[in-house]
């Protein structure tokens, strides 16, 4: 075991002082081999404070960069940092903090193909994640692979952890079996998140992953965890292994990674919409409906002209107080089926939200109940926003 | 009863993050919740009378697994959502 130079136990004397460390758990740490997926709200303070307990060797994935809405809350990044990469400011601010640990840049997405290879690495997996299909691939990947998977997800003032996949006890598809469909749940960049969420369950799970190394304290296997921020109530739930779990049951039906399709946070970052010129493109629905989609630049030339169409919007209201497309109509997703009577079937509809997920979603609503003129607006209100009007700011 | 209300239902509920109701099992329990919240309960059950997979409800701390679980009235219930955010 590497012993700790006198720079070590000077700088972590205050765990050294601590029987439950001391010099065997800081020996420990600094063996330890921990890889942190995601650097953004949970993977900031958590690599933050693992980097400042010296974790022997630190390893960060993550593909994207680092963007304006980020910094509310992803405590790595400073302001002249946005448009860098993630991974590479992480580990020059991680080295500057500590410069006695090992650093290791993944700069990738995490996917069915690397996943197995990039975790056979490391001891412990930090869910740093921001979207259901990672988390169900980090939550696979780490049961496949016999690996802990601290785990932490947060959404507007509220938060859970939990310790997955960890001497014998469940794994997060025990708990929730399969990924919600399409926008049953919204996202954070939908809607919204309390920048000091993240800081306080991404400061747990550096908490549970420490106990973890050192073999100290309860862990939060087994357990849930649950944070609400505006009553200031931590409660715990009690999670047991399912014998029917798919991934890590008696009979488990994953067996090998795979990718899962969804729309995720992650591909709502400005610049994500691809503009197109072909007006005739449709996409299709899962329920294998034809949709038609109109490009940014093609609404905009529709409305110079003053063709008579609504644009609807089907965002929730603070995001549409944050900017909206100049006369159009709001109907809120969630209220849509009982407000179908402000909206003439007769009429040509352009339906968009942020990035194009819940405007299709509200098209299915739509076309369910008669609508037959209806276009879904490719890339929301994000790609207006870049391909035509910079001047709205888009949550 | 008091019922816990996770971060995306509470939309339902005026923002009220503990909500009362009552009923002898816990399927009446979501029926009566409905009638004073219309549309929560497909939010979380669907349509073959099953608790929607990103959903767990929670009785004393321990995960309800059929919903004709039968309630004495007073038991702590907490509805829970899987969450993406990062």
């Amino acid at each position: 075991m590497d012993s700790l130079s006198r720079t070590e136990k000077i700088r972590y004397s205050r765990h050294l002082l601590l029987p439950e460390i001391g010099i065997a758990g800081q020996e420990k740490l600094k063996q330890a081999k921990v890889l942190i997926i995601g650097a953004g709200g949970l993977g900031s303070p958590s690599s933050l404070y693992l980097a400042a307990a010296g974790i022997g060797t630190l390893g960060i994935v993550d593909f994207d960069l680092i963007d304006a809405t980020n910094l509310q809350r992803q405590v790595l990044y400073d302001t002249d940092a946005v448009g860098k990469s993630k991974v590479q400011m992480a580990k020059e601010r991680l080295s500057r903090l500590n410069p006695e640990i090992t650093i290791r840049m993944h700069d990738q997405r995490f996917s069915a193909s690397t996943a197995k290879e990039l975790i056979a690495a490391y001891d412990i997996v930090i869910d740093g994640t921001d979207n259901f299909s990672t988390r169900y691939l980090v939550n696979d990947a780490c049961v496949l692979m016999n690996k802990p998977n601290v785990y932490g997800s947060i959404f507007r003032f509220e938060g859970q952890s939990s310790v997955f996949s960890y001497a014998g006890g469940p794994c997060y598809r025990c708990l929730f079996p399969e990924p919600p469909e399409g926008d049953a749940i919204p996202n954070c960049a939908e809607g919204g998140v309390l920048g000091v969420i993240a800081g306080i369950i991404g400061c747990i799970q550096a908490n549970e992953c420490i106990k973890i190394i050192c073999s100290i304290g309860k862990t939060l296997k087994g357990r849930l965890l649950l944070f609400d921020s505006l009553a200031m109530s931590f409660d715990e739930l009690k999670i047991d292994r399912n014998p029917k779990c798919p991934v890590c049951g008696n009979l488990p039906t994953i067996t090998e990674l795979r990718d899962q399709d969804e729309i995720c946070a992650s591909q709502n970052q400005p610049g994500a919409p691809t503009a197109t010129t072909n007006s005739n493109r449709v996409s299709t629905t899962k329920e294998s409906t034809v949709m038609k989609e109109i490009t940014a630049i093609e609404l905009k030339k529709e409305l110079s002209s003053g063709k008579e169409l609504v644009v609807l919007d089907v965002r929730t209201p603070p995001e549409v107080a944050l900017g909206r497309l100049e006369s159009c109509v709001h109907i809120p997703l969630q209220e849509l089926n009982q407000r179908l009577d402000e909206l003439d079937k007769e009429k040509d509809i352009v339906v968009y939200c942020k990035s194009g997920g819940r405007s299709r979603r509200a098209i299915e609503v739509l076309q369910n109940h008669g609508f037959k003129h209806l276009r879904n607006l490719t890339g929301g209100i994000t790609a207006w926003s870049f391909e035509v009007d910079p001047s709205i700011v888009v949550g | 009863m008091k019922i816990h209300i996770p971060s995306p239902l509470r939309s339902y509920t005026k923002n009220e993050s503990i909500v009362e109701s009552h009923g002898s099992s816990v399927r009446e329990l979501l029926q009566n919740l409905d009638h004073a919240y219309p549309g929560i309960r497909f939010r979380m059950i669907d349509e073959q009378d099953g608790i929607r997979q990103h959903i767990r409800i929670f009785v004393e701390r321990n995960q309800v697994t059929d919903l004709s679980m039968p309630l004495k009235g007073n038991e702590l219930v907490h509805i829970i959502c899987a969450l993406s955010g990062g």
